[in-house]
């Protein structure tokens, strides 16, 4: 091998510092930032889906690791990726603080997307709280391909819901709060059932205790394995790109990475500790 | 794009001086193991065709799941991970990876690890002669079961049987790469340098722990984790200052490198190379960044290689390597007088 020799590369990467354009209050505490981004990466794009952002100054080393959002949106004529941030910890904070103007230092998009069948006419989807902002983008895409969308969305009251404007019209959107402040009063779970017969898939995202009772509602009322079921599981992701193998999920084929062989996955590939 | 003007720094390293079969980059900038996967995983992230090497996961006998989550955790300026070395195992891997690298234009390092001196050697024998395999990298902090447990590079006696054992089965360049928690690292370097290793890398993670008082539980499932990232530099920098002053084979510094003037530091200090892991996990880019800011800073102040600035910074290198030593001194008096 020559050692000296200077390989010219054609190398394009998937790191990429997108200007913020738009902020928006969206339910909640969250907000939405919008940020431009390569036209790769906004044409690649998929629901499911994520983005990892260095949500601190290049030069700090705190907090050290990128953290991981999903696309809410990427806006094809616009040349933008939105992400939908609720506050959480010290990353989240400091996304939340960056105003339009700031420049952010983004990777992706990462990961495996949810994938419709080509069959698939009905499709379920069942949020929970951020787990709304993959889902978003899964339901624009499934109508704008012509099927149909059923959209559930869980909440602690009417505040924490994803605004309907947010959504397609085509969307049947169908809510649920605790408080009652909003359409169904109790857990998104609950009224799961009645659109079980109805779904050909169905595609889900929330929070771990959400995903346990959506698996045994499923299991309860399901057709064989009619209709089969995608979560998009949420993990802390240091790479995002499959090297360091902090993310991983136990399933029926071994040791899966959340970053790149999810975070979207099977339901019943999922082996549940 | 690195530059190629006639009086670009020579970044060329020779990590392996001693053996016929080399160990020669192109420049020194390494991603660390077990921080790169198998290569393929940076593939889109950075051209990885520019790299002076890289070094794979670290590989055992047997294929393992690894720990069970949480693997990882953030701390200040750094990470804990306990992943527990989940890999396809060393025949597995030999099937998958080797052909692979085989046309990457990339010196490819396979870093192996086991609980026993018979598991190494007989991993060191099975990568010999595998196509694709540039050298290997001996991670000695691992478990030596026979010995209860403790770890084989906390050991000289250890880590030089390992040395020994790995070099009878393989001709390949061997790097041996020591451990932290060793209570005296440079005994350590001067015993595997005696045993044939053809260069030492330092510092591997050191060992932590957080717990989370909500759960009153430790946040690791493994309880314990290694310590990497910014946060262990100036220990890291300590112990290859210490090494590179008391060895005379190249020495490959890493432990929170993460900019252009932390990786001069490691030169100055004595290492010929440098490792970096944590800081790609961030931001892939900074290994491209290093090798175009280290060519860029040597350029700016005339320096016409990087060997100039390797161990500026260390009295002890410096007399180690620029006048003969105590024993060349004594053989040649013998020779005078024979
Ligand atoms: C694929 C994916 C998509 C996501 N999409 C969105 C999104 O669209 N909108 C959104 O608001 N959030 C999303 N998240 C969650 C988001 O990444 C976390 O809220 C964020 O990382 C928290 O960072 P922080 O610095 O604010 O909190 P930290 O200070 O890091 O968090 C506080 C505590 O939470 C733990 N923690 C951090 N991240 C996670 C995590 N991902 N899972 C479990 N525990 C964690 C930390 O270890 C720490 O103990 C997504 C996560 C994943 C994996
Ligand atoms: C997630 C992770 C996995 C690692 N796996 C290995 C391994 O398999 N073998 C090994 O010798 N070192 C392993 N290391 C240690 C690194 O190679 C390196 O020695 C250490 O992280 C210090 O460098 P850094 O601060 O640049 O990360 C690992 C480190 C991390 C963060
Ligand atoms: S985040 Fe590193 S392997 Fe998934």
């Amino acid at each position: 091998m020559d050692v000296m020799a200077k390989t010219e590369s054609t190398f394009s990467t998937r790191e990429f510092m997108g200007e913020i354009i738009r902020i928006e209050p969206v339910m909640g505490d969250a907000i939405l930032t919008t940020f431009t981004a390569p036209k790769k990466a906004v044409a690649e794009a998929r629901p499911g889906q994520f983005v990892q952002i260095l949500s601190r100054e290049p030069t700090a080393y705190d907090p050290l690791l990128r953290r991981p959002y999903s696309v809410y949106r990427a806006d094809q004529k616009a040349q933008t990726l939105t992400v939908l941030v609720r506050a959480y910890g010290r990353g989240s904070a400091w996304l939340m603080r960056q105003q339009e103007g700031v420049s952010l230092d983004v990777m992706g998009p990462l990961g495996a997307p949810f994938t419709v069948r080509p069959k698939t006419e009905r499709l379920l989807t069942v949020a929970g709280g951020v787990g709304a902002a993959p889902l978003r983008m899964l339901a624009e895409a499934a109508i704008r391909d012509g099927k149909q969308v059923t959209y559930l969305m869980g909440a602690n009251d009417a505040d924490g819901l994803l605004p309907a404007r947010e959504l397609p019209d085509e969307v049947e959107y169908v809510v649920a709060t605790m408080d009652g402040s909003a359409g169904h009063t109790g857990f998104v779970t609950d009224i799961i059932p009645a659109y079980l017969q109805w779904a050909d898939q169905v595609f889900s995202c929330g929070p771990e205790p959400m995903f346990r009772t959506l698996r045994a509602v499923i299991h309860q009322h399901r057709m064989g394995d009619r209709p089969d079921v995608q979560m998009a599981v949420e993990r802390a992701m240091p790479c995002g790109i499959g090297a360091c193998l902090g993310c991983v999920v136990e399933t029926r084929r071994g040791m899966r990475t959340a970053c790149v062989e999810g975070p979207v996955f099977e339901m019943d590939e999922m082996l549940w500790g | 794009m690195g530059m190629t003007h006639a009086n670009a720094p020579d970044m060329v390293v020779d990590l392996a001086p001693r053996n016929p079969r080399e160990l020669v980059l192109r420049n020194p900038v390494i991603p660390a193991s077990g921080c790169f996967g198998y290569g393929q995983e940076f593939a889109g992230s950075v051209d990885v065709q520019r790299l002076g090497a890289f070094v794979s996961k670290g590989i055992t006998p047997k294929s393992r799941s690894g720990n069970p989550m949480p693997r990882i955790t953030e701390t200040p300026a750094g990470m804990l991970n306990a992943i527990g070395l989940q890999n396809p195992g060393i025949s597995g891997f030999i099937r998958k990876y080797p052909p692979i690298w085989l046309s990457w234009d990339v010196p490819a390092i396979v870093n192996i690890s086991a609980k026993s001196v018979e598991d190494f050697a007989m991993m060191a024998r099975k990568l010999d002669d595998v196509p694709g395999v540039a050298a290997i990298e001996v991670n000695i902090s691992c478990p030596n079961i026979s010995a209860g447990g403790f770890c084989f590079g906390w050991d000289a006696a250890m880590s030089a049987d390992v040395t020994q054992k790995v070099r009878a089965a393989t001709t390949l360049p061997m790097i041996v790469k020591l451990s932290p928690g060793a209570l005296d690292i440079v005994e350590i370097a001067q015993a595997v340098e005696a045993e044939g290793a053809d260069a030492v890398s330092l510092i591997n993670t050191l060992v932590g722990m957080e717990i989370d008082i909500q759960r009153q539980r430790p946040v690791l499932a493994n309880v314990t984790g290694g310590l990497s990232g910014p946060a262990v530099r100036p220990v890291a920098l300590r112990m290859v200052y210490q090494v590179a002053g008391s060895v005379d084979i190249p020495v490959i510094g890493m432990g929170g490198i993460a900019t252009v003037a932390d990786a001069l530091q490691f030169f100055m200090a004595g290492a010929s190379a440098i490792q970096v892991g944590t800081a790609a996990f961030a931001q892939p880019r900074v290994l491209m960044d290093l090798i175009d800011g280290i060519e860029r800073w040597l350029a700016a102040r005339g320096h016409s290689s990087l060997g100039g600035i390797v161990g500026v910074a260390n009295e002890r290198y410096q007399l180690r390597r620029q006048t003969p030593r105590a024993e060349d001194l004594l053989t040649m008096e013998s020779e005078f007088t024979r």
